[in-house]
């Protein structure tokens, strides 16, 4: 993953400029994504751009797909507003988003899709508890797919 | 094959019938395919096919089939090495061709700039005059803002003239204009409409055929200098531009004729350095062709040419994607039978109207001279979102008699419940007395339907 990102942006050995930050929040915005994460461990550097599409979700092209409840047991299938690698645990810690059994509120963010350096969250459309995960972390998911389920409150 | 293929895994990026003829030809070929499809088209043929199969986007096409970056995204996740864009959707997109190639893709077509050039009507047909291709008299280039030059062009071409847009295609964006009177106000009001549906007031005008045929040119190039015409197919039968019957060949023009306009088409391909499968599309009318656009992509009728020359099209595209050489000659090129192609519709066979829903029957014809494409199978769902093609049956015979009888036959074969069908607007067509004679200009099944209507 980081050798991809270091083709796709060459040169992360200092901060960008504000205005640079500006554009790329720009262009994340305009492609539909939420957030864009750079990191150059040896220069000891992180940027992390999140833009607020998650709270527009209407006008948002990734929308998350409506909670609809599950036929079965009242649970409600969490699906992927994207597709790319699932990633069920943040990358830089070994903790998983929302394991079985944790208690999420709507909108919290449960997972990622991974399409090289670009990160989109995919979010708890109602509060409740995790009652499966049935997303394998690594693997190719489609638009759409159920990575969860959550038992509403 | 000594050299390394280009790619071994392609892309497929479009839907129905015409994914599942590319994954065929791929997978004759030893080619991977990577299914990408909408959510409403989870459950087809070819994605189940498929190596890889990925859910882009969902039902609608603007942010699955119709999604460049997405493609773009989905052809890097999947390890494809190219995209092959098969017809509609962005099969004729200059920049999404450009843009595959700059990801180090290869796109199974013509060069952008080929596209480009074909997609604008004025650069179009300067090209195809300069390369001998005959075009309708008209404008020769846009048409100029002072209205007195514009009816001075009008009249030195001659009235019926029609008025199109530039960027205009599919029947949209023209206006016919029988006298000088009414030309001033059709100008005015197409290059409205123009610039609000195509974002370009541009216009161009030519004589108005009074009652053409359309006449198509097939041609395969490869990139080593070898451009093909494939024979000539008749697309006349049409409702509201859209093709509802095809032929190979045209009745009733001789082959020394369609042979001259074939080699013009050849040669234009080889001064332009046209690359894969394309169309040139004619309106004939009293022994004149004339050129009205060139189709960059392979195309729905396609299969009536693949009956009578042996030639598959759609492996011809994936070679000479591979860089590879056509290794035949015009020379090698049988011309030989009648080929008739009917699109199967899910819609109302009087109103027209689609009919979506799940079909609950599909029993297929067979026979010699018989063949079907269709992603179609019984319990299959016609969404509601795309197009109404749920097939193709094509039939081949030794001559258009033949030809004739086996699709009746297979027509008649043909069972389709569970939603409504055109079978039987084909069935009437195939026992009209002008068709049977053969070579029906271009307004002759408006006309017939329209009388059938009133009866």
């Amino acid at each position: 993953m980081n050798n991809r990102s270091e083709q796709l942006v060459p040169h992360f050995d200092r901060l960008p400029e504000p205005e640079q930050i500006g554009q790329m929040a720009t262009w994340l915005a305009q492609a539909g994504l939420e957030s864009l994460e750079l990191c150059n461990e040896a220069a000891g550097l992180k940027l992390r751009i999140r833009v607020g599409q998650a709270t527009s979700a209407a006008a948002s092209p990734h929308a998350p797909v409506a909670a609809q409840p599950d036929a079965g047991g009242g649970v409600v299938a969490v699906k992927t507003p994207y597709f790319g690698h699932l990633c069920l645990t943040h990358p830089q810690r070994d903790t998983a988003f929302a394991p079985l059994g944790a208690k999420v509120a709507q909108g919290d963010m449960v997972a990622l899709v991974t399409l090289d350096s670009l990160q989109v969250p995919v979010s708890a459309p109602v509060a409740g508890t995790v009652a499966k995960v049935t997303g394998e972390a690594g693997a190719l998911v489609g638009y759409g797919a159920v990575i969860m389920q959550i038992q509403p409150d | 094959m000594s050299e390394t293929p280009r790619f071994n895994r392609v892309l497929i990026a479009n839907r129905g019938e015409i994914a599942l003829r590319i994954q065929r030809a791929c997978r004759q070929l030893g080619l991977e395919t990577v299914a990408v499809y909408s959510e409403a088209d989870a459950d087809s043929r070819h994605v189940h096919e498929a190596d890889v199969a990925l859910c882009i986007g969902p039902a609608a096409a603007a942010r699955s089939y119709l999604d460049p970056d997405g493609l773009l995204l989905a052809a890097r996740l999947t390890g494809a090495q190219a995209i092959h864009p098969g017809y509609g959707f962005l099969s004729e997109n200059a920049d999404f061709a450009d843009a595959v190639e700059e990801a180090g893709l290869t796109f199974i077509g013509p060069t952008g700039a080929s596209i480009r050039m074909m997609g604008d009507k004025i650069t179009a047909k300067r090209a195809m005059r300069e390369a001998g291709v005959p075009c309708v008299p008209g404008s020769d280039g846009p048409l100029p803002a002072e209205m007195d030059a514009v009816k001075a062009i009008a009249l030195d071409v001659g009235f019926p003239v029609i008025v199109k847009a530039s960027g205009g295609g599919g029947g949209r964006g023209m206006r016919v204009v029988e006298r000088v009177a009414d030309l001033a106000q059709a100008v005015t009001l197409t290059a409205k409409e123009a610039e609000q549906a195509f974002g370009n007031p541009t216009l161009y005008l030519e004589r108005f055929m009074q009652k053409p045929r359309h006449i198509e040119i097939q041609v395969l190039c490869d990139t080593h200098g070898t451009a093909l015409w494939l024979g000539a197919r008749d697309c006349s039968l049409q409702r509201r531009h859209q093709k509802v019957l095809e032929e190979a060949s045209a009745p009733g023009i001789a082959p020394e004729t369609i042979a001259e306009i074939g080699e013009r088409c050849a040669e234009a391909c080889r001064r332009i350095g046209y690359r894969g499968a394309g169309t040139f599309e004619f309106l004939y009318e009293d022994g004149v062709f004339a050129f009205i656009e060139m189709n960059t992509r392979v195309q729905v009728e396609h299969p009536i040419t693949e009956e009578t020359t042996g030639i598959d099209i759609v492996a011809g595209q994936l070679s000479i994607a591979q860089g590879e050489r056509l290794g035949i000659t015009q020379a090698d090129i049988p011309l030989r039978g009648h080929a008739i192609e009917c699109r199967l519709n899910a819609e109302d066979p009087f109103t027209f109207m689609p009919s979506p829903g799940i079909i609950t029957r599909w029993d297929l014809p067979g026979g010699p001279g018989i063949r079907v494409d269709t992603h179609v199978v019984a319990g299959y769902t016609v969404q509601p979102y795309y197009d109404s093609l749920i097939g193709k049956i094509i039939s081949y015979g030794a001559t258009r008699e033949q030809a004739i009888a086996r699709m009746r036959v297979a027509l008649a074969e043909m069972k389709v419940e569970g939603v409504s069908t055109n079978i039987a607007l084909h069935q009437d067509l195939l026992a009209d007395p002008a068709f049977a004679r053969g070579g029906v200009d271009i307004h002759y099944l408006e006309r017939w339907l329209a009388q059938r209507t009133a009866s």
